[in-house]
């Protein structure tokens, strides 16, 4: 007499539609595919995203932040406060935090400046008690795996300030 | 002439042991309990990750309050409410998962829940939570609850065999995981040289002091703030990722491959944060487990054995008084002390500390 577990054995037993099995192979290719791709395009993408390159670099950076007006005075910002605004509680975020200080370098430094140049222009676009800063300029000072010291100058977006 | 039929025929061969290989993985039934095992330690690892994030919402701030560097212009923002609804959801399903009810959507749920909220900037990037997202989804497609389940329990099924296609994906994607790694570091000369972890640890020496005291962070100190420790340290640590890469696909240096891993993890665990990643990876390793369930015979005095064989690995006859007696899968019979230090081998908790470089 057959039992339902047996019903069970022998539904489960039945071959899949073929539409099913090649759709799961199909899947599968794509999926390593894709993987295998993003591990290539980690050595082009700073931020390696599904490549899997953790602990890549030793490196560190410190930045001099400055407002910069519209009659292109600079103004610097110290402690990461301005208006009533605080740099840290607007970034909020980790490996951004006190960058006037030296930091590790999240991901490495290509990945880092990345991240600050869409920082400071998250900052000019979301600031508007500010009336007075035209850009953000950011001297970064970094070292690659303890070489350097390397210097480059990031700048936001500039603000539209209105009328005077 | 021969050697051209020879060699087609080779072709031959190998394309049709190909397609056999493709056909057991893609459509035969095979235990599901490797990927259950995971499923469970991936439960308390979601709520682990989203803590932070629902944390920051219990106290009124979201993502939308601070700096985010979206991935895509087009990504559906979720307003702060149904955020934090969506965080409780991701908590709820990680339960679910973790007791087993509801077991595949819950998965789906916790899929979703960890994705959506690693896609919504990337400033919510991190390897170990990538790697999370892949395990959930693996997890999701695999038949998850037909073993160590409360729907197992609810509505037992004939056996806890499954589709495992998904399952072989997952020990891909874990693989590429240590090569991925291993391998950028071995091209790179600062890393395989010893410059960043030589770097990192004169760095982070405060850290071990403060954490172990002078008396005994000085020893230690001495050693780990040598540059020469670096030219040994770093092509070890290199050659341990790709060995674990490798090694998981070999029957041969197979259990070899889970040892070096665990303590591989374990290492990290103590010197870095790295959040979810030790945890997850070494759940990982449950499914390099033979996908197959008491397919070796045991006859044992020792009750405990059956509580600590979560991965199914024996047939187990409780016997007062008897001796051990193990009858492996190729029919090898093994009595006595060789039967208990094989069982020693097969079983997750007593693994670390077993011979089982005897029993490969």
């Amino acid at each position: 007499m057959a039992t339902a577990a047996d019903a069970v054995s022998q539904a489960a037993a039945k071959p899949r539609p073929l539409w099913r099995r090649r759709g799961a192979r199909w899947f599968a290719a794509a999926v390593v595919v894709a993987q295998l791709a993003l591990v290539a395009n980690g050595y082009r993408d700073p931020h390696n995203y599904f490549a899997f390159q953790p602990f890549n670099e030793s490196s560190t950076y410190a930045v001099e932040l400055v407002r910069v007006l519209d009659d292109g005075q600079q103004v610097p910002v110290p402690n990461g406060r301005w208006e009533g605004y605080d740099w840290n509680e607007l970034i909020d975020w980790g490996p951004l935090r006190s960058p006037w200080h030296q930091r590790h370098a999240f991901s490495g430094v290509d990945a880092m400046l990345d991240f600050l140049d869409n920082a400071l222009d998250w900052v000019a676009g979301n600031t508007p008690a500010d009336t007075e800063t035209r850009y953000w300029e950011a001297t970064v000072t970094y070292y690659r795996n303890a070489r350097g010291p390397y210097v480059t100058v990031i700048r936001s977006h500039e603000r539209d300030l209105g009328d005077p | 002439m021969t050697a051209i039929t020879s060699s087609n025929a080779a072709a031959t061969d190998w394309r049709v042991r190909c397609q056999q290989w493709l056909s057991e993985v893609i459509d035969q039934p095979a235990s599901v309990r490797g990927v259950a095992v995971l499923r469970i330690v991936l439960g308390p690892s979601v709520i682990w990750h989203l803590r932070p994030f629902l944390a920051d919402a219990l106290n009124g701030t979201t993502y939308h309050d601070h700096f985010q560097q979206p991935w895509w212009s087009w990504y559906p923002n979720a307003p702060a409410g149904l955020y934090m609804a969506l965080l409780w959801i991701g908590v709820a399903a990680a339960v679910l998962m973790t007791v087993g009810w509801w077991s595949r959507t819950a998965a789906w749920a916790a899929f979703a829940v960890v994705a959506y909220n690693l896609f919504l900037s990337q400033t919510h990037f991190h390897h170990n939570r990538a790697f999370l997202v892949i395990l959930l989804a693996g997890v999701a497609l695999c038949d998850n609850g037909r073993a160590l389940s409360l729907d197992a329990l609810r509505r037992p099924p004939s056996d806890d065999r499954g589709l495992v296609w998904p399952m072989w994906l997952l020990r891909f994607e874990a693989a590429a995981v240590y090569f991925a790694s291993g391998f950028s570091k071995l091209i790179d000369p600062d890393w395989v040289g010893g410059r960043v972890l030589h770097d990192r640890a004169v760095r982070y020496q405060n850290d071990v002091r403060d954490a172990l005291g002078d008396t005994l962070a000085d020893p230690i100190l001495d050693v780990l703030t040598t540059r020469a420790f670096h030219w040994v340290l770093s092509p070890a640590a290199v050659a341990t990722e790709l060995f674990i890469a490798f090694g998981l696909w070999f029957r041969r240096t197979r259990l070899a491959a889970v040892w070096v891993a665990v303590a591989f993890h374990v290492g990290i665990e103590v010197s870095a944060h790295v959040q979810v990643f030790s945890v997850i990876a070494i759940g990982a390793l449950a499914l390099w487990a033979v996908p197959s369930t008491r397919d070796r015979t045991l006859v044992t005095p020792s009750r405990w054995v059956r509580w600590l064989d979560w991965m199914a690995r024996f047939d187990i006859t409780v016997a007062p008084g008897a001796s051990w007696s193990m009858v492996d899968r190729d029919g090898t019979v093994l009595e006595g002390r060789e039967a208990r230090q094989f069982v020693r081998t097969r079983l997750p908790a007593t693994f670390l500390f077993s011979r089982f470089w005897r029993f490969r």
